[in-house]
């Protein structure tokens, strides 16, 4: 880990969960931004994440999170208690010589609160009535309570972690400037053709139940190639999705091999940023690489399903689709919590419908057990509509912000509203 | 001044008596030699004892493959003198605080190596221990509490007994300064004769002190016999062997759940070799009470690598075959009675009437048994037969107790106690009685225990348990029928020696023996980690002694009672015991860190 050595009054964000999260956290990182402009911004993510936390506007430097390295430490304590404090104590020496003014701390998790009271003595977000204390600040409660019932929650997750930072939304729509790389020639000599059309594919998720089966890849890709000119579908994923990646291929009609370029664990998570940039479309599940894509600025076509809901947890920003399976609006219905059940997944996939979004077709017919949903932003964050007209629940965001910041409507309309300098609600 | 005075003078500076002995000792242990490379090597009945091409580069590897294992603060004693190349090299490679100690049962050894090997610059920071095997364990104990005995395997072979006898007798010093608290995860068997003998181990290392966390499978007996009822045998053993390799997982998720000092497995504990890998991966030391014939059970030699400690029922050609095979730790550990268990009892007038004879036999329908059983019958006096697998008992039928019903413990201490004579043969699948019968079976601990008098068959490792003043032993089934006449007519030569047998029981051979003597050995073979703990070194008054560079660690470790054994855990628990407004302290943060980190299980199953 880098040492911290500065003598300016210094901010830490802490995000301590997978890709996905740290990308719904750069909205919230934006607010900070605007909010205090003077102030220096420092992010503590997973080691494996540091390399794209380099690419956040305005971070000056992101400190790793080693959890291979603090697992080891803590088993060091299985020989002599003393030994083991004595090497935690000094792994840890190196964070202390300048302490963060604050700390930002965006998840619920024993390690993470611990880790936001060793950077600092102020702490905003989960713990910050203390490492020992359970109650929770009304951001974080809701967000606790929308992981086990989700009820009509209609707030996404990255405006719930800017409100955990006691920020608004963000003026500016978050996005990441991906580096300028040399790829490997084969997929450098494709991402940079101008004359192509650049479909990326996601083909991994963090959980298996968020996986789209091999055949309906190979459908969507058949369907592109049949539909768009000039189309090739970029498979993305990481080494664990390597035998998907093959089994598309080898599925595939030899005439539509030449209609795919397979990236998948080829590229680090820069090397997808770029490829990403150049892509016009990315379709995929609710998986870090999409949020990724949106950051990015490429248009994005999600495919939610399982455990995934739109409202939450969709691409953050506008003109991006979703197309929701009912599957988890079958167990809300019914008043049951779906985290403790088996979800339903989907019997039929919206194939060809994908396809005439990405054509631009503006009538789309409704497909059986999907919904789709495009994605919009006002003062209140990310909301997402099925049709021309918003729903009574997007308008009653501003109610949920109003009470989770403990702030009177009055306060609210006093509040500047979407001015260079976003307002602090906390 | 020649070398070998010179080398005299520079121990008489150490110890003067020693300096003394050696010169009224004669050598002539070693024949000496010139290595290849010039310096002096040793061989002795046709062995060498240092390489024949270079022994200083030998020594050298030596000394780096022991000091690999060596943990600071550790006191460590070499077994095996030769030439004491490999003591010098040790030495050389030690920090200068570090004790080193060379046992020597035999001067004469010493004296060939004086007369060709200089001491000098090294050798008065070594100290050498001499005398007989009993007193050297003493002076080693006394001098030290972290003790790691390092081997230098051919020069130990020259005086092979003497060592294993001082060994034996340092465990047994250590084993009385034990104050430590170990967390032992017990893992029975999910059916059998050894289901209660883990449950006696498990009472006797509670009785000693000891967290026990007991994973008792036989709670899924029910479910694994129903299993029988497969007809097809191949089926029915694939399936069978399929349940008892979720049980070896479901032991493994209890010691992810709380992770033991020491796994202890007791014979047919159902724990696969991929399960044993798992907990050697993560680092969990385990240890198996192998109490079968290893003649007739042979699974062992599919395990013998999984389990870090073999403890054995039978001496020398079993620890030879276990060790052959490749086990690492083998120790010879007899079975034992429970006190609290086995004990005299008075028994109601019922009990007496059902239960109580003249002579009677506990047992299972061995072949043996069947044989000579018979002769007891129809003789002066009342003979009871009881146990199960007696179908097909032909004349033994007629005294047949309970329809040949599996005995529990309870009532078998009572049979005993309502026996005259208590006849104990051992089990053989052949006639008479087993040539090869060394072990002895748990049925003799028992009955002595009860305060019972027996009659047994003769067993090669009897002798060094019980004598011929606590119990009649016959060394032919011939012999069996006199025997027992003799003491029925004998009551009061019965009391007298049953008494003697339990007295000697009480003495040193209860489940509690058997258990400071497992532990002890398995704390003299890692000092660093068993050994620490028993000797107490992880209790809060000794961390305190030697947090002298953590102060802030010595104001939590202060809130704990002197002797209880602290872990980063207990440390962890007793912070979130503070009130939920407290404002934590560093050092407060980082332990709860490492608690956390320290849970994780993810890559456990």
């Amino acid at each position: 880990m880098p040492s911290i050595s500065s003598d300016l009054p210094r901010t830490l964000i802490i995000q301590l969960a997978r890709l996905g999260d740290l990308l719904q956290s750069l909205p919230a990182l934006f607010s900070l931004r605007e909010q205090y402009p003077n102030q220096i911004f420092d992010l503590l993510c997973p080691q494996p994440l540091v390399v794209l936390g380099e690419l956040f506007p305005g971070i000056q430097q992101t400190i790793p999170w080693n959890g291979e390295d603090l697992h080891d430490l803590a088993k060091g304590w299985d020989g002599t208690l003393t030994q083991g404090y004595s090497q935690t104590a000094e792994y840890f020496s190196r964070f202390s010589a300048n302490p963060y003014s604050v700390a930002y701390n965006l998840n619920n998790h024993p390690r993470s609160i611990l880790a936001a009271h060793l950077f600092s003595e102020r702490v905003v977000g989960a713990g910050d009535f203390g490492p020992l204390n359970e109650r929770r600040p009304p951001w974080v409660d809701y967000l606790r309570q929308v992981a086990c019932d989700r009820g009509d929650n209609r707030l996404h997750l990255a405006d719930v972690f800017c409100g955990i930072c006691g920020v608004r939304p963000p003026v500016v729509l978050p996005s990441l400037e991906p580096p300028d790389l040399e790829l490997p020639v084969d997929i450098g000599r494709i991402v940079s053709n101008a004359s192509l059309v650049k479909i990326g594919i996601v083909l991994g998720a963090g959980d298996a139940d968020r996986r789209v089966p091999v055949g309906i890849w190979k459908e969507l890709i058949e369907a592109c190639a049949e539909h768009l000119p000039n189309c090739v579908c970029v498979l993305i994923g990481g080494p664990g999705e390597r035998e998907i990646a093959m089994a598309i291929e080898n599925h595939l009609s030899a005439i539509y091999l030449s209609r795919i370029l397979n990236c998948v664990g080829r590229t680090s998570l820069p090397e997808l940023a770029h490829i990403f940039n150049r892509c016009q479309w990315v379709v995929g599940s609710d998986t870090g690489p999409l949020h990724l894509a949106v950051a990015c600025g490429t248009r994005v076509i999600g495919w939610y399903f399982s455990r995934a809901r739109v409202h939450e947890t969709g691409p953050y920003g506008g003109g991006h689709y979703v197309w929701q399976h009912q599957g988890v609006d079958h167990f809300e219905n019914k008043g049951i919590t779906p985290l403790n059940h088996e979800p339903k997944l989907p019997c039929s996939w919206p194939v060809v419908e994908t396809v005439e979004l990405i054509q631009g077709q503006g009538n789309i017919k409704g497909v059986s057990e999907w919904e789709l949903w495009t994605s919009h932003r006002d003062d209140w964050g990310a909301f997402f509509m099925n049709g021309e007209r918003s729903d009574s629940l997007v308008s009653q965001r501003k109610k949920v912000w109003e009470q989770l910041a403990g702030l009177s409507s009055k306060q609210y309309l006093e509040l500047p509203q979407q001015t260079s300098n976003a307002g602090c609600l906390l | 001044m020649n070398l070998f005075q010179k080398n005299v003078e520079l121990l008489r500076r150490q110890d003067p008596a020693l300096a003394a002995q050696i010169l009224q000792t004669a050598g002539g242990i070693l024949s000496i030699q010139t290595a290849k490379s010039g310096v002096p090597t040793a061989v002795t009945n046709n062995r060498t004892i240092h390489s024949a091409y270079d022994p200083l580069s030998e020594a050298e590897r030596w000394a780096d493959h022991q000091i690999e294992n060596c943990q600071s603060g550790e006191t460590l004693v070499v077994l095996g003198l030769g030439l004491f190349y490999h003591v010098e090299a040790l030495r050389a490679k030690l920090p200068q605080d570090t004790v080193l100690i060379v046992v020597m049962p035999n001067l004469s050894e010493l004296v060939d190596g004086l007369s060709v090997r200089s001491l000098d610059g090294w050798g008065e920071r070594v100290c050498w221990v001499w005398g007989q095997a009993e007193s050297l364990a003493s002076k080693v104990a006394h001098q030290a509490k972290r003790i790691r005995l390092l081997t230098y395997e051919p020069a130990l072979m020259i005086h092979q007994k003497e060592y294993e006898t001082f060994r034996s007798q340092l465990r047994d010093q250590l084993a009385k300064g034990v104050s430590g608290r170990l967390h032992i995860m017990v893992v029975g068997p999910i059916y059998g004769g050894s289901l209660p003998v883990a449950g006696y181990m498990v009472r006797a290392l509670e009785a000693l002190g000891h967290r026990v966390s007991w994973v008792d499978h036989s709670l899924h007996a029910p479910g694994y016999q129903n299993l029988n009822s497969l007809k097809d045998d191949r089926l029915r053993m694939t399936v069978q062997q399929r349940f008892s390799d979720t049980l070896g997982v479901i032991s493994l998720a209890h010691v992810a759940e709380d992770p033991p000092d020491l796994v202890l497995a007791m014979s047919q504990a159902p724990l696969s070799m991929a399960v044993l890998e798992q907990m050697r991966r993560k680092k969990v030391l385990t240890a198996m009470w192998f109490v079968e014939n290893f003649r007739h059970l042979t699974y062992w030699q599919q395990m013998i690598e999984g389990y870090d400690f073999w403890f054995v029922m039978q001496q020398a050609p079993c620890v030879e075959a276990f060790k052959n095979a490749g086990a690492s730790h083998v120790s010879y550990l007899p079975l034992a009675a429970d006190p609290t268990l086995h004990q005299p009892v008075t028994l109601t007038r019922e009990d007496q009437l059902e239960l109580g004879s003249d002579v009677s036999f506990l047992g299972a329908g061995y072949r043996n048994r069947r044989e000579i059983l018979p002769f007891l019958l129809e003789k002066e006096w009342s003979f009871k037969l009881w146990g199960n697998e007696w179908d097909r008992a032909g004349v033994l039928a007629s005294v047949l107790q309970r329809n040949g019903a599996r005995i529990d413990t309870q009532t078998s201490v009572k049979i005993f106690n309502a026996t005259s004579v208590n006849v104990n043969l051992h089990s053989y699948t052949g006639s008479g009685f087993d040539p090869d019968g060394d072990s002895v079976n748990p049925r003799t601990f028992e009955l002595a225990s009860c305060g019972a008098f027996q009659v047994i068959d003769h067993r090669s490792l009897l002798p060094e348990i019980f004598d011929e003043s606590m119990m009649a032993i016959v060394r032919t089934p011939d012999e069996l029928v006199p025997v027992v006449r003799k003491y029925f007519h004998e009551p009061e030569l019965r009391r007298v020696m049953a008494e003697e047998s339990r007295k000697r029981v009480l003495h040193s051979h209860t489940y509690a023996h058997r258990m400071q003597t497992l532990l002890s050995t398995i704390g003299l073979a890692c000092p660093d980690r068993i050994g620490s703990i028993l000797q107490g070194d992880r209790q809060a008054e000794a961390l305190l002694a030697r947090s002298q560079d953590c102060p802030e660690l010595q104001t939590l470790l202060k809130t704990f009672p002197k002797t209880d054994r602290v872990e980063l855990v207990d440390l962890a628990n007793a912070i979130r015991q503070k009130n939920p407004e407290t404002q934590l302290k560093r050092e407060e943060l980082l332990i709860l860190m490492m608690d956390e980190y320290r849970q994780e299980k993810r890559d456990f199953l």
